[in-house]
């Protein structure tokens, strides 16, 4: 007679809604005690709202769960973790001046002597019980180092270890690779492994499908909010995967005339760029745009391709390598010289780098040439001219606000606001676009007309270079795609030879070579 | 549950004010919690808080007092009170200026000891006519506190020093520098302070005659007036004001926006610093003639109330250190007449500093409030029509 | 030469026990530029005890009496500072700016009201006992370190204890590591249980206390009275022995030792080479020149606890 496996969490019609959207939509899924179970899907798929539904962050607006057989509704934190319910974050919170043990024992401190205030912490204690769970589970960590010291694949195993520490025994892990060499991939999923012999059931949030091949058990893929379907890995192959997490059929809605492509504008040559944490966020990407062309980097949030859209309009200066625009290389050129050279940059966060919140919307219009005639002439900044620039774009974009161009631009919806930034980086006229993101929070009338325009600045032979995390975007608008997975290019192609699915393939890493 | 807490939130809200009056709302709110603090303070001691208030308008040049010594009316009063807020005007548009670029000057006391020791030992002494003199000492005092400004934002920009910390060690360094050389070279023996400077290097007229009366005429009145003015145009309509502004409000941005940020915040700490050597000669060789050795002035930290009170901006700034003077100067006319301590004037402007330390988040939970029952309002909106 | 000792001594044990009240609210993430309001809020405390009811006890008792009001004076004061920063969310810098100012207005409001109302005389001093010293004679004959055992005010010794405790419960107990970790992450705090709010008032509270307590001592020792000439920028000295021991407290005891000897080795050596005493002046600028010097290298680095200054919004995650 077989046994089902039985079920050590089970979600049963969960939907949590948010105001734009629903991030949950009646999921049903079980995880298996024991196993090592991925949960799949693009950005914005449901992935982590889930998760963190079941770690007690959310509560959700519908649906049950069941935690080994027994129904609980989890509303924190602490009560997940008196579950055995324990979750890795993508945002480490680790306290940097102390030692591991240290960090693992914070909140429950075992004390030689209960002395109230004077308490002595038995740090000779936790330090060996730390070694203990780390020798067993193949984490090789020592109890005593400081974390500043340590790099950040070890920084994740001192997370995984306060979770063993207050006896886990369903571990959740967020997008752990993203942050990881090659090499500490390998040593974390044999960790995993290795917890999994321990009899603790894993569940994985990610998007990098060799890996999910590599370690998982069964995985369940959502999309845009639905469970598509829960499947066994080895029953499964990686295209399959990614094109259900893609998945749906689109017709371009913007008509593309083919134009040649104009000469070489921007090159980007083995660019590499390392983090404040010792993370090599880029690593030796090259490439090209031409005039007329539209180049757009695909990719799954956090590979890399926002530092190097930022490398090029000058924000990040890169480890190594070296960017040409026009023949000229400006690798080590200021902000606004390469402004006035004529690059324009939508930036991925409109509201921190993007806009100057507390001014007007008038001046954010013309935010990157006020110091220029007739903005600025002799020191004194002309507000008319101001108003007069603000006044046309806010027609010509249909940026609504409650009052015109004297409008504080923090009262604007985010979408206004995302329109009133591209306003002005089209409008300042340079021959290199940048746009990271540019139609997000937008609604399908203005994706539409801000569509046309970068196609019209292409038509009229700018060098677009577009980052996007929306795949449908990037098939309607790219002449060649590039895409970026754990920092490097894993191709770079003219969109007409790539399906939406190859593409897909290539941004969770089912190409990848280790 | 939510009934009840509406009308506080709306008492706060007509308070504070949302949106555009909000900050001159705040700031008389933020007063008028002062004075009844204040007030409660007098009833406790016994005295009528009325009377005091009155007195210390009396005592500022406001209202008549019902005698006058010799040669003395409500004007010559007034003057009085215009000469001691000079310096104030200038120290608070220095922390202003620093603050709306996202930087504290805390060494405004070091800035005017240092200025104002300067231009003494080098035109204090001097035999130069005063035409000559008197724009001199000017000019030298705004030289000397822009170059510790450029110095304290040049650490800063170099070798990302906390400017907090730099200026308050400035401070001690100046004031214990400056005290050795004047005890050693300067001294006057009964005063125990500096030599008192000639009266061509005065920037304060004292004992004028004018009419039938003798009174304090601030000759650089006029000069902090074009300081305001200098400033609002500057934040208003300059260019570097946009810089200024912008670099204190997001330095992310402004970087985006092609800004040079290190640039921009030593430029604000020059013109602080020019300002709070504008500051130290007004004080020490206008108001008061000598340095008293060791001592950092507390205009220098008062300065930082006034131009929280002010909001950081010039009119702002101007109007706040005259009702700071007031209180200063008025005391003394009310501890003669009422009995009460001189001292309840620094103690109504430390608790007016509490409050106007709490502006922001008072502001904060205003907008909070607004915005809360703006929801709850559209939401009885949709669930009427439901 | 024992003067450089004793006198160096007397000075460095209360600006150290200040400089832990700074480590504890600045480990803990609060920046605390009102140590100097503090401490003359705990000298006036302390001071208005006696004054008050010293007559009262047996000769020699009142000090101890101080010590322990100015510690409490010293705390109750600190809990504005800490309502300020941590419920009202406002600037620390420039909340501790206000504490400074508003300690000086109202000692010297009380001093002179309390006097007059209460005591019917003007002044704004408390007057205070001469404080006992005391000299071990067999260790005091020692050459060179007998300096540490001769003419020792008691408060030092209460000093080393109190300092001995704090920095046990530091370095040694869970409310200790959670300051610290307050400091540094307080996210990490949350998330594994604590209440960040309270742990940094209780911080700025014990700061508030040992600040007082500090105060009490220089009050002792450098004029036996409360008066405003108390706020002598002693508390910003403290503040700079804490940066140049990188915030912990063995490095600034050091500091603090250095800063104190400095002092007395200056006026020794003025008062020997009968220098004019102005010259003493210059001397007392090399604790702080010595600390900017510090922050000029190695500021880049940045030693400072990681969340110092931060305002915790617990609602973003």
């Amino acid at each position: 007679m077989e046994e089902t496996p039985e079920a050590i969490v089970r979600f049963e019609h969960i939907t949590k809604r948010f105001p734009k959207i629903i991030a949950n939509d009646d999921i049903s899924l079980s995880v298996r005690k024991g196993e090592i179970f991925a949960l799949l899907g693009e950005n914005g798929a449901g992935k982590s709202t889930l998760m963190s539904v079941l770690f007690g962050l959310y509560e959700p607006d519908e649906g049950r769960m069941f935690i080994r057989g027994k129904e609980e509704k989890i509303h924190s934190p602490a009560e997940a973790s008196a579950l055995n319910i324990g979750m890795v974050h993508q945002h480490f919170r680790l306290v940097l001046n102390q030692s591991v043990t240290e960090n693992i024992i914070l909140g429950l401190e075992p004390v030689k002597r209960r002395l109230g205030l004077f308490s002595p912490i038995d740090m000779k204690g936790a330090q060996e019980k730390v070694r203990l769970l780390s020798e067993r589970y193949g984490l090789d960590v020592d109890p005593k180092a400081i974390i500043s010291h340590m790099p950040v694949s070890a920084r994740q195993r001192v997370e995984i270890l306060k979770m063993l520490y207050r006896n886990a025994e369903i571990l959740i892990f967020d997008e752990p690779t993203a942050v990881l060499t090659p090499q500490e991939i390998d040593s974390l999923l044999s960790v995993i492994r290795s917890l999994r012999d321990g009899g603790k059931t894993i569940i994985l949030i990610t998007h990098k499908l060799d890996e999910v091949k590599r370690v998982a058990d069964r995985c369940g893929i959502l999309c845009r909010g639905k469970l598509v379907g829960v499947y066994e890995v080895k029953d499964i192959s990686t295209q399959q995967m990614a094109s259900l997490m893609v998945g749906y059929d689109f017709e371009t809605n913007v008509v593309k005339d083919v134009h040649p492509l104009g000469k070489e504008s921007l090159s980007v040559e083995h660019l590499s760029y390392v983090d404040f944490d010792g993370v090599k966020k880029v690593d030796d990407v090259s490439f090209s745009v031409h005039q007329g062309e539209i180049m757009a980097i695909a990719g799954v949030a956090g590979n890399g391709q926002v530092e190097v859209a930022d490398m090029v309009a000058g924000l990040l200066s890169p480890a190594s390598g070296t960017v040409h625009f026009n023949g000229e290389d400006i690798t080590t050129v200021d902000i606004r010289s390469r402004i006035e050279r004529g690059i324009s940059y939508i930036p991925e966060d409109r509201q921190e780098v993007g806009l100057l919140l507390d001014f007007d919307l008038a001046t954010n219009l013309s935010l990157k040439r006020y110091y220029q005639s007739p903005y600025c002439m002799k020191g004194v900044l002309h507000k008319d001219a101001f108003v007069k620039t603000g006044t046309e774009l806010i027609k010509e974009y249909d940026i609504r606000s409650s009052e015109g161009c004297a409008t504080r631009v923090r009262s604007m919806s985010g979408g206004n606001q995302q329109k009133a930034i591209v306003a002005r980086e089209i409008s300042m006229g340079g021959s290199l676009m940048i746009f990271v993101q540019p139609t997000r929070g937008l609604d399908i009338g203005a994706i539409k007309t801000i569509h046309e325009r970068i196609v019209a600045q292409r038509d009229q032979g700018k060098a677009v270079l577009l980052v996007s995390l929306e795949l449908d975007e990037i098939m309607e608008l790219a002449d060649t795609i590039a895409v970026m997975y754990n920092g490097k290019i894993q191709t770079v192609k003219a969109a007409s030879e790539l399906s939406a699915n190859q593409v897909g393939e290539y941004m969770m890493g089912v190409h990848h070579e280790a | 549950m939510k009934r009840k807490g509406d009308g506080c939130k709306r008492a706060m809200i007509r308070l504070v004010g949302v949106g555009k009056g909000q900050d001159i709302k705040t700031a008389l709110f933020c007063i008028l919690l002062a004075l009844v603090a204040g007030s409660i303070l007098l009833l406790f001691l016994g005295k009528n808080p009325l009377l005091a208030y009155k007195s210390i308008l009396q005592g500022a040049g406001f209202f008549p007092k019902a005698r006058y010594a010799g040669h003395r009316s409500m004007l010559t009063d007034f003057m009085s009170l215009l000469n001691y807020t000079t310096p104030m005007v200038f120290a608070s548009l220095s922390v202003a200026i620093a603050l709306r670029c996202g930087l504290f000057n805390i060494c405004v006391s070091g800035m005017m000891i240092a200025s104002g020791f300067i231009a003494t030992v080098l035109l204090g002494y001097s035999a130069l006519p005063a035409a000559l003199a008197r724009p001199l000492v000017v000019l030298v005092g705004l030289a000397s506190g822009a170059a510790i400004g450029a110095l304290i934002g040049w650490l800063k920009y170099k070798y990302n020093t906390n400017e907090v910390v730099v200026a308050i060690m400035f401070n001690y360094i100046i004031s214990y520098v400056v005290s050795f050389f004047i005890q050693t070279k300067f001294v006057d023996p009964t005063t125990r302070q500096s030599l008192k400077i000639g009266q061509n290097a005065r920037l304060t007229l004292f004992d004028q005659p004018v009419g039938n009366l003798k009174m304090e005429i601030p000759l650089v009145l006029p000069l902090a007036v074009v300081c305001v003015l200098l400033l609002s145009f500057l934040f208003s309509k300059a260019r570097l004001g946009f810089e200024l502004k912008a670099v204190g409000m997001n330095r992310k941005a402004s970087r985006y926006a092609g800004i040079s940020v290190g640039r921009t915040m030593v430029t604000s700490m020059v013109i602080s610093g020019a300002l709070a050597g504008l500051a130290g000669v007004s004080y020490y060789m206008g108001c008061f003639a000598s340095i008293q050795p060791k001592v950092l002035p507390s205009l220098g930290f008062d300065a930082i109330a006034v131009a929280l009170l002010g909001n950081s901006t010039p009119w702002g700034c101007f109007f706040a250190s005259l009702l700071v003077m007031t209180i200063s100067n008025g005391t003394t006319y009310m501890a003669s007449t009422l009995g009460v301590l001189r001292e309840i004037a620094s103690l109504i402007t430390g608790i007016l500093l509490l409050f106007s330390a709490c502006g922001a988040f008072l502001k904060g939970e205003a907008d909070r409030f607004a915005e809360e029952l703006e929801e709850e309002r559209i939401a009885a909106v949709k669930g009427g029509r439901a | 030469m024992n003067s450089i000792v004793v006198d160096g001594m007397a000075f460095s044990l209360p600006l150290f026990i200040i400089a832990i009240g700074g480590i504890y609210s600045e480990g803990s993430g609060i920046t605390n530029l009102a140590l100097e309001g503090f401490l003359g809020f705990g000298a006036f405390s302390g001071g208005l005890a006696v004054a008050l009811l010293g007559g009262a006890m047996p000769p020699g008792t009142s000090m101890y009496l101080a010590f322990l009001m100015a510690a409490v004076g010293g705390m109750v004061f600190a809990m504005l500072h800490a309502v300020l920063c941590i419920h009202f969310k406002a600037n620390q810098v420039i909340s501790g700016v206000v504490m400074n100012v508003l300690s000086s207005a109202l000692t010297a409001f009380l001093a002179n009201q309390i006097n007059a109302s209460v005591f019917g005389k003007a002044s704004n001093k408390f007057m205070l006992e001469v404080s006992p010293r005391i000299t071990i004679s067999g260790l005091s004959r020692i050459p060179v370190l007998g300096g540490f055992f001769t003419s020792v005010y008691p408060f030092e010794f209460i000093v080393i204890v109190v300092a001995l405790i704090m920095g046990y419960i530091l370095y040694r107990t869970p409310t200790g590591m959670r300051i610290r970790s307050c400091g540094d992450n307080p996210q990490a705090v949350d998330a594994a249980g604590g209440n960040v709010a309270r742990i940094r008032f209780g911080a700025v509270m014990v700061s508030g206390a040992l600040a007082g307590l500090g105060g009490m001592c220089f009050a002792y020792s450098i004029s036996t009275n409360f008066s405003p000439s108390i706020y002598a920028g002693f508390g910003y000295l403290s503040i700079a022995a804490m940066i140049f021991g990188n915030w912990r407290i063995l490095p600034t005891f050091f500091a603090c030792i250095l800063f104190g000897f400095a002092r007395s080795g200056g006026y020794y050596l003025v008062t020997k080479l009968e220098l004019p005493s102005s010259y003493s002046d210059l001397v007392l600028t090399l604790p702080y020149v010595t600390t900017l010097v510090l922050l000029i290298f190695f500021s880049r680095s940045n030693r400072a606890p990681r969340a110092l200054g931060e305002i915790y919004d617990k609602g973003k995650r």
